[in-house]
């Protein structure tokens, strides 16, 4: 009896041990799918301060001070990381223990990418900086999934004096503003070094034609970056287009309806000169050269000119020596507009933005964080660090002092004159995918003269219709 | 009973693996199905459109140059991957001195992602500095091709960067090699088969399986390969490296999840077509022994 009275017993502890099992697989196959997708983000980006939250952004328990987590390309070797993260820093030192800013890198090319995937999960970070015009515009206005600054801006006059009219009126939705609008505008030019080209006058006093003119005399190229989204190579592109009939108004009518058809005689015009400049007027390894290799044929002095932002200012500096080689130095590079007086800068795009349903807590530093980058001592670091313009700033003598120091970023702050046509990127008229990809992958065609400018037109106007489908 | 009872405690056993593979597994390939036949911004509620998808995929130049390229790499996956792979295996086979430590080595560069090795091939392939355009040059002074932006060396970059990879087919057939019984070789050897017959005779019909196993794992990797295109020749130049995952991330770019999931399912048929046509072409389902 007691023997039975045990081997049952003993059945029954199996039988109860086996469904514990199976509980516990099921918990840890749950609890490992989430620790798994956890590590592989913690472990996929370096983050910049030792403790990374899990989720989104958590409480520090001890002095109840919010931490933000936000996924930001501008860190890591990003060249807009150099101002950015001690920006952080400094918000950080002020408010610490209320907030803390935590920056997970991701690359750039992800980084829009990564916001969406965030987006579809719920899981969108307290700051986001900008985004693409149509998935912001059908997805987070439409559906509300914005915080409406409008308060937020009323209750701060002297942040809302800073902010430039346009950007306004474009974050503008009713009476709600989705995004922060600018402060500062940067006008992109180009560089040039001094010592390869001798130009009289300036750059931006010359036509196209005329600079076309001016690097073969000399036989000096312009480093393009073809691959990739051919950032650099859409630049000096625009001013092409700029220059054409009716360029500056098919920008900026396009910037706000996308244009498809690139067949007409202003497209097929500029594509064609275009296609000169690339194949006549760039550095040898421009076929598929991705940024990197661009600015490498700059400092090495394979090119004697690139067009980028002011940001690019910083690899000019003595600190960045170790990217200079063939007796290139950084006080050789001279800061210019476009042929044709032409500086491509928008005031038409969405910033900062903070997705809706957020605690109160998260959204308050999101704000504090906002506010303080929009602070008159942060947005002059920011233009002395990046260049541009505050147009609605009374600068510090402190700032006009140091703005004097740095010669590059003076000289394209003087560029800039009454006359100088302001305009955005002409690839911005484009459909996100054609911009980004389309116009990089057809590049090759066009540089090697598989396609024509007209058949490029064409290719690229197909691209563009499919897009739009 | 006492096999019900048996059965009813597998089924408790395995009940956590299902209910997790229809969760992460079966119910989003569903979902894929449904919205291929809607048109939907991935946010929205889908709109039902039928067939509009299909057809408008059908029409595309870029689907119908993936597909062709598809059909290419496929062939150069299922001929000479695998056979490189193959070969690699009947050679470690054979354990010559070293075989250990060359099995470990040639199973190095699989350690590594995919995306460092196709960030690893951009310089491997770089028209100025890049290892095997100066390589060439000792030749030919004068060659200049930018492999991955110019047609048609382009597709063959892109061939390249996996075409020597071949670990997994290795070890697949590798382990099918090892299984062979050595009575079977010493019969072969004592009726007179010499080395190369009993490879052909012999070895080869035994490890068919695995031969098998190797192209259909080499085909749907071509099928899905997107890092390394991504990351190098974007699709380009023009359209002559595209495939269907390319074609899929654009269309989530422009917000058509309707027409990425459209690919997916295209995708996920010729997965199925590349399972059952290696099945009955080695006939897998059949004993070998």
């Amino acid at each position: 009896m007691i023997i039975k009275l045990t081997i049952r017993g003993g059945k029954v502890m199996k039988k109860i041990f086996s469904i514990f099992l199976i509980l516990v697989m099921v918990t840890s196959l749950m609890v490992g799918c989430s620790k798994t997708e956890d590590t592989r983000v913690d472990n996929s980006k370096e983050t910049q301060k030792a403790e990374v939250k899990s989720d989104s952004s958590s409480k520090d328990e001890s002095s109840k001070e919010v931490v933000l987590n936000i996924p930001h390309y501008k860190a890591g070797q990003n060249v807009g990381g150099k101002f950015f993260l001690p920006q952080v820093e400094r918000f950080n030192k002020k408010y610490e223990g209320m907030y803390e800013v935590v920056i997970d890198e991701i690359p750039q090319d992800s980084y829009m990418e990564k916001i969406k995937q965030l987006a579809q999960q719920n899981k969108l970070p307290a700051l986001i900086e900008g985004a693409e015009k149509e998935w912001f515009e059908k997805v987070i206005i439409a559906n509300d999934r914005y915080y409406d600054l409008s308060n937020f801006i009323d209750s701060n006059p002297d942040l809302k004096d800073l902010l430039v009219v346009d950007s306004m009126m474009y974050n503008a939705v009713g009476s709600s503003i989705v995004s922060m609008p600018l402060t500062v505008v940067r006008p992109i030019g180009l560089y040039y070094n001094d010592d390869m080209l001798d130009v009289e006058g300036g750059i931006g006093s010359l036509s196209i034609d005329e600079f076309t003119t001016l690097l073969e005399g000399q036989e000096q190229k312009i480093a393009f970056m073809t691959a990739e989204n051919a950032w650099t190579t859409s630049l000096f592109f625009t001013a092409i287009v700029a220059e054409q009939e009716n360029g500056l108004d098919m920008i900026k009518t396009g910037v706000m309806n996308p244009v498809t058809d690139y067949t007409t005689d202003l497209w097929v015009n500029s594509f064609t000169k275009l296609q000169y400049y690339l194949q006549n007027l760039a550095s040898s390894n421009t076929l598929g050269a991705a940024y990197a290799d661009a600015a490498n044929s700059f400092m090495s002095e394979s090119a004697a000119v690139i067009a980028n932002g002011p940001w690019m200012t910083g690899d000019f500096a003595p600190e960045a020596s170790d990217k200079w080689s063939n007796d290139f130095n950084g006080d050789k590079v001279k800061g210019d507009i476009y042929p044709g007086n032409v500086a491509i800068a928008s005031t038409d795009g969405y910033g900062w933005w903070i997705p809706s349903g957020l605690p109160e807590d998260e959204t308050e530093a999101a704000l504090a964080f906002l506010e303080f980058i929009n602070s008159p001592e942060e947005l002059e670091a920011y233009m002395l660090a990046e260049g541009g313009i505050a147009p609605f700033l009374t600068p510090s003598q402190e700032y006009l002092d140091e703005l004097a120091n740095n010669r590059i970023l003076s000289e394209l702050s003087n560029a800039v004159n009454r006359d100088t046509i302001f305009t955005p990127m002409a690839t911005a008229v484009m459909p996100a995918s054609v911009s980004n990809e389309e116009f990089g992958k057809l590049l090759p065609k066009l540089i090697d003269g598989t396609y024509t400018p007209m058949e490029f037109a064409e290719k690229l106007s197909e691209k563009a219709v499919e897009a739009m489908e | 009973m006492q096999k019900k009872i048996v059965l009813r405690w597998i089924y408790l056993f395995i009940a956590p693996a299902v209910i997790i593979f229809m969760m992460f597994y079966f119910w989003p390939i569903l979902t894929v199905f449904y919205t291929s036949f809607t048109t939907w911004d991935g946010f929205n509620q889908p709109s039902f459109i039928g067939l509009a998808n299909y057809i408008k995929l059908f029409g595309k130049e870029e689907f119908l140059i993936s597909l062709k390229n598809l059909l290419a790499w496929s062939a150069i996956a299922a001929v000479l991957h695998v056979g490189y792979g193959t070969v690699i295996a009947f050679l470690l086979y054979k354990k010559p001195f070293g075989w250990k430590f060359v099995r470990s080595v040639y199973m190095i560069p699989n350690v590594i992602s995919v995306a460092a090795w196709a960030i690893i091939y951009r310089f491997v392939f770089n028209n100025e500095f890049g290892i095997l355009n100066r390589l060439i040059r000792l030749i030919n002074p004068n060659f200049e091709v930018s492999w991955f932006y110019e047609s048609p060396y382009a597709f063959w970059a892109i061939t390249l960067t996996w075409l020597f990879y071949a670990v997994y087919i290795t070890l697949v057939v590798l382990t099918d090699l090892m299984a062979i019984p050595d009575e079977i070789h010493e019969a072969a050897r004592i009726d007179g088969a010499n080395s190369f017959q009993s490879t052909l005779r012999i070895d080869l019909p035994l490890i068919k399986n695995a031969i098998g196993t190797g192209i259909i794992l080499s085909i749907t990797s071509r099928i899905a390969m997107y890092e390394t295109i991504a990351l190098t020749s974007r699709g380009g130049p023009g359209d002559d490296t595209m495939n269907i995952p390319l074609i899929m991330v654009k269309a989530i770019t422009d917000l058509k999840y309707g027409y990425a999931n459209a690919a997916s399912v295209i995708m996920i048929v010729l997965g199925i077509l590349t399972l059952v046509i290696v099945d009955k072409t080695f006939r897998m389902k059949e004993k070998v022994y």
